[in-house]
């Protein structure tokens, strides 16, 4: 079966990653994981996925908002989609966020996502891109 | 510091308004002179003129010496001078007061209940003994004055305007005017005491509820403060459970819906219900760290425990853990003191201790580092350590380091993750065994955390020993 796309998951839960490629798997994408923002970069960099799930907090609580501003700045990367994730539920680390400028991503999840949900958004945006 | 007194100062002051208020007496008699001499031509203006003058030299004195008195602060000298000192002028101004009466026509003079005013000033400034025994000098004064005046054994300057000129030679007069000075005198000099001594009483009892009152003040202020240190710590705590627990049971719901929703291929669900199962047990042990140290906390007094084996609850950590501390790099020592009696606890406290201290090690230790773990007798204790080639630890935390709750900076910088709850459940396990938690580290260098654990009674570890012979 050909590949729908290339999607890319960025988090640094295994578990989640490898769920996210079982079910983008059997939907016919072909799926990357990286367990950090560098490592991600650098798969973006090379793999030029369609489209690109991001974790936000990580090692650190805003490294997936770091990422966004690094993949923005980039003229190769910039027109990538960027779904975040989170599990943010309290003020307290929302408090970590830029809040002075706009998140330059596409759009924002609460984890955990129902599958059918990171399906429908998957064929959404890579159908709108290809 | 006791010359500060607020009791004794204002005695200090006291003397100083004596002195002045005699000013203002000086000033007074020589206005009264002037226009009593106006009234009554008879009056011998000389002799009260010298009077008042000798009261106006002697404060000039008074003055004098205060000032040498003031500038002697701090020797205590001060205060223990001062009642004398106003005593002496008392005395003195009641000579003059005599004298002026005397000159001024003895008995027939009306202002000779002015001896009042000496008996309230001694009242309010002495004690109540010193005021009694001026009323009595009063007394005696004015009776000596008008007596001696009545008998002829001092002149009797007689005031035609004033009196009857043989007033003062009326017995019954003399007597009933000398009783009732003394009787006006006494009973006054008994009730401005006690109410001065009241006030007095009252003052000091003022200043003493005064300072109980800033101590628990101040007392209450901080039990406030830890109070509220320790209800934001719980808040923070509470806030990291829920975070913690949220990130398995996320990935425990996702598997679930992968499997459930039919997007995991039959070969895959196997290993996604496994991974799930993985997560559930994470969740599992989180909760089990939290009940361990709420029953570590809930423990008072001295635990119940059975002989345990340390090197062998040791050997059994490290199985578990060296894959974790291989897959960092890091090489570990193994230092363990041949013949090592056992200690009293239960195995699973103290595998939660050696878990605790080496998982700590590993966590925050540089890749490639170091992990020395050692295990020996110190007389009656058994002395374990986890020594490591880590971050280490700033000095400022190093007091904090077993609070619940409680992680350093350099630990927060470093892994994201963590309840601060080890090193307290560390902490409260070993002391209720009547053992000891100990750290030494130096940042960026590496930490060393030691725990001493009394042996068990000779007659308790053979016992324990047989026991598993037999079983074996």
């Amino acid at each position: 079966m050909a590949s729908k796309g290339k999607v890319l998951v960025i988090d640094d839960d295994p578990d989640f990653c490898e769920f996210m490629r079982i079910g983008l798997e059997s939907d016919g994408f072909e799926v990357l994981t990286a367990a950090n923002g560098k490592i991600g970069l650098e798969l973006m960099r090379r793999e030029k996925p369609n489209l690109v799930f991001l974790d936000v907090v990580m090692a650190h609580p805003t490294e997936g908002v770091d990422v966004t501003a690094m993949i923005k700045e980039d003229p190769e990367l910039w027109d990538i989609p960027i779904i975040m994730l989170t599990s943010i539920m309290d003020t307290e680390y929302i408090g970590h966020f830029p809040t002075d400028k706009p998140l330059p991503i596409d759009q924002f999840l609460t984890k955990p996502v129902p599958m059918a949900e990171v399906l429908r958004i998957a064929n959404e945006t890579v159908g709108a891109k290809s | 510091m006791i010359d500060l007194h607020p009791l004794k100062l204002e005695l200090v002051e006291r003397i100083s308004w004596l002195i002045r208020l005699r000013w203002v007496a000086v000033a007074s008699t020589l206005a009264g002179i002037a226009v009593a001499r106006l009234v009554e031509p008879a009056l011998p203006v000389l002799p009260l003129v010298l009077v008042t003058a000798t009261i106006a030299f002697y404060n000039a004195l008074f003055v004098l010496y205060a000032r040498s008195l003031w500038r002697r602060r701090g020797t205590g000298l001060r205060r223990r001078r001062s009642p004398t000192f106003i005593a002496v002028q008392i005395v003195l101004d009641l000579l003059a007061l005599t004298a002026l009466l005397h000159f001024s026509g003895g008995i027939e003079n009306p202002f000779g209940v002015f001896l009042l005013f000496h008996v309230i000033i001694a009242s309010i400034l002495l004690s109540r003994l010193a005021s009694f025994g001026v009323a009595l000098l009063a007394s005696t004064l004015y009776a000596g004055l008008a007596f001696s005046e009545l008998a002829g054994w001092l002149p009797h300057i007689h005031l035609p305007q004033l009196a009857d000129p043989w007033r003062y030679a009326n017995l019954i007069y003399v007597a009933a005017q000398v009783t009732a000075i003394a009787l006006t005198l006494l009973p006054a000099a008994a009730m401005a005491s006690s109410v001065a001594e009241r006030l007095r009483r009252r003052t000091q009892e003022l200043l003493q509820a005064n300072q109980v009152c800033e101590i628990n003040r101040s007392e209450l202020a901080d039990v406030n403060e830890r109070l509220r240190q320790l209800d934001a710590a719980r808040t923070q705590f509470i806030v990291m459970v829920a975070h913690e627990l949220r990130a398995p049971m996320g990935a425990i719901i996702s598997a679930l819906n992968l499997v459930l929703g039919g997007y995991a291929p039959p070969e895959k669900q196997r290993e996604v219900l496994e991974r799930a199962q993985a997560r559930a047990y994470e969740l599992l042990d989180l909760i089990r760290d939290l009940l361990e140290l709420v029953r570590a906390r809930r423990i008072e007094g001295p635990a119940q425990g059975v002989p345990v084996r340390t090197e062998k609850v040791l050997e059994n950590v490290l199985g578990l853990l060296r894959v974790e501390a291989e897959s960092k790099g890091l090489s570990i020592e193994v230092k363990v003191a041949p013949d090592l009696p056992p200690v009293i606890a239960t195995e699973d406290q103290l595998r939660s201790v050696w878990t605790n201290l080496i998982s700590n090690a590993i966590k925050y230790n540089r890749p490639g580092g170091r992990l020395t773990i050692t295990l020996t007798q110190d007389g009656d204790q058994v002395v374990g350590a986890v020594e490591d080639t880590g971050i280490g630890i700033a000095r400022e935390d190093m007091p904090r380091l077993f609070e619940e709750f409680f992680r350093s900076t350099q630990a927060k910088a470093m892994v994201q993750r963590g309840t601060g709850v080890g090193l307290a459940i560390v902490k409260r396990t070993v002391e209720s065994y009547g053992g000891r938690v100990w750290a030494e580290s130096e940042l960026g260098k590496g930490s060393k955390f030691s725990f001493s654990l009394p042996k068990a009674p000779d007659e308790l570890a053979t016992a324990s020993l047989e026991d598993k012979q037999e079983l074996s």
